[in-house]
């Protein structure tokens, strides 16, 4: 499609060289742009979804107290606590990624897009990156809050602000395979259930590596050691390996 | 254009069934079923307990205390391992045909593709079935987090998922292209499932190269066993095939005499 777009770009400048105003073909980073900046500009306006996944994780934090209101608090708690906090972005952003493909159906969205001629992969990106930064955005306010209910009474290590490596890399993927996997689920019947059911389990490779190196930074020591690079480098290898079929595969779901 | 010709033209486009595979599929289906009684006889009446032990009441065997009842429960071994490869296997193919699908979007590949993921989930449900037996016996409880056994659920239920989205789409390009989606990112969960056992060194579940690898009799054992389940696969694949091939053909010609 971009070939037929730069072809005709180029018979229109040699057709006519001096006629004004010089027309070239978008960069794909300036389409990555625009669109990025259309869905902050379009998110930012209402703030509907960032204020539901952050008040839904401080509900999700609320359950998970009262759920373990019991367990006593102490250093077994920060053996729990990491995997807890990795439920809670689970469900968070499931809430997002819902909500983040279901804007684009409405009132022909979806087919002004598909008309422009640009990569399928650019809209990924973009769609993939805004996101991310959603995640990214409930993220620095639900972590502390995770933090000062669940973990603030216990020693956590000092390797705890190692933390933030395992979140980015989960939080990548996450953005990554759930953008495709909303953007399938967008065309089925009852999509809100079919997206927890495919996400879940996809995602789960990802989610066992990032809960096993959330956990070896809080508690440390000997799990720190053993554990800690191997799940890093296999968050980051399911990371590269999924985004990218899921780049490649975009094409084939968006639109159809 | 005239009555004849829209005939013609639709019946080029007709959904077929019945190629040559067709033709082997029965004397497949006899080698399946023959092959995997005669690995099932043969675990049971031919091939030694592993290692040569043979106990009655308790011994230690390689720092393990080791029972009858383990050395029999040993036994599923010939069949958990091959359904577990022929399920790789079925899933592989499902995989395939979704790839093939999205560069020819022939719809034929579609159906290959749905019908590979049945048979994948009835061999993903037989290799869970005898592993929870195994793992009763062996580790004594029916369900532990291992990391093989979390990632075949996963497996599992991504295949589960396959069929329920399948289900939720009612545009056939749409479903098929989606379909085929999901199809290559279960298979992305094989390698990984595959591999896990080796990755993960804390991982309990046997490697056949772990424990020492196997005896010659072990070997035979399996491989007929796994020729055997690979036979039956590839029948079941076949015999399915055919009727919803058939069936997608007599939709097509009530759809097109049946006005």
């Amino acid at each position: 499609m971009e070939w037929g777009w730069r072809k005709l770009v180029a018979v229109q400048e040699s057709k006519a060289p001096r006629m004004g105003a010089l027309c070239k073909t978008p960069s794909a980073w300036m389409q990555y742009k625009t669109l990025l900046k259309k869905d902050l500009q379009a998110e930012f306006r209402t703030k509907d979804m960032l204020v539901s996944m952050g008040i839904y994780a401080l509900l999700v934090i609320v359950v998970f107290g009262v759920a373990l209101s019991f367990a006593r608090p102490g250093e077994e708690f920060l053996e729990v606590s990491g995997g807890l906090l990795w439920a809670l972005v689970v469900f968070t952003s499931l809430l997002g990624l819902n909500r983040s493909f279901s804007r684009e159906t409405e009132n022909g969205c979806l087919e002004g897009l598909l008309l422009t001629p640009l990569d399928r992969g650019v809209i990924f990106l973009s769609k993939a990156t805004a996101n991310l930064l959603f995640l990214a955005v409930v993220e620095v306010i639900a972590v502390p809050l995770y933090w000062v209910f669940f973990s603030s009474f216990a020693q956590v290590a000092p390797t705890a602000p190692l933390m933030i490596v395992p979140l980015v890399l989960g939080s990548i993927g996450i953005a990554g395979i759930g953008t495709l996997l909303s953007t399938i689920t967008a065309a089925t019947r009852g999509k809100d259930v079919m997206l927890a059911l495919l996400f879940v389990p996809i995602i789960f490779p990802l989610l066992y590596a990032c809960v096993a190196a959330t956990t070896a930074v809080l508690v440390g020591g000997a799990l720190m050691d053993s554990t800690f690079a191997t799940s890093l480098a296999l968050a980051a290898g399911y990371d590269v390996i999924m985004l990218s079929a899921a780049w490649v595969l975009y094409d084939f779901v968006v639109g159809v | 254009m005239s009555n004849r010709d829209r005939g013609q033209n639709a019946s080029l486009r007709l959904p077929e069934a019945g190629q040559w595979p067709d033709k082997i599929a029965l004397g497949v289906t006899i080698a399946g079923i023959v092959c995997t009684t005669i690995g099932f006889l043969l675990a049971f009446l031919w091939v030694p307990p592993v290692g040569g032990a043979t106990v009655s009441g308790v011994a230690l065997i390689g720092d393990t205390m080791v029972s009858q009842k383990m050395l029999i429960s040993q036994k599923i071994f010939y069949f958990h391992m091959p359904v577990a490869i022929t399920s790789f296997v079925a899933l592989l193919f499902g995989a395939y045909y979704s790839v093939r699908y999205l560069m020819t979007n022939n719809e034929r590949f579609d159906t290959c593709a749905a019908i590979a993921m049945e048979i994948a989930l009835l061999f993903v449900v037989m290799t869970m079935i005898t592993g929870e037996m195994w793992t009763r016996f062996e580790w004594g409880v029916w369900w532990t987090w291992e990391p093989r056994l979390t990632t075949y659920l996963i497996l599992m239920l991504i295949v589960i998922a396959y069929f329920v989205l399948r289900n939720s789409m009612s545009s056939p390009e749409a479903r098929a292209k989606a379909s085929a989606v999901v199809a290559i990112l279960a298979c992305i969960d094989v390698p990984i499932c595959l591999m896990i056992t080796r990755l993960i060194p804390s991982s309990i579940h046997p490697v056949v190269l772990r424990e020492g690898g196997m005896s010659p009799e072990m070997g035979l054992c399996v491989g007929i066993t796994v020729v055997g389940m690979f036979c039956l696969g590839f029948a079941l694949y076949r015999a399915r095939f055919r009727q919803v091939r058939l069936t997608q053909r007599v939709e097509a010609l009530k759809e097109t005499f049946g006005d």
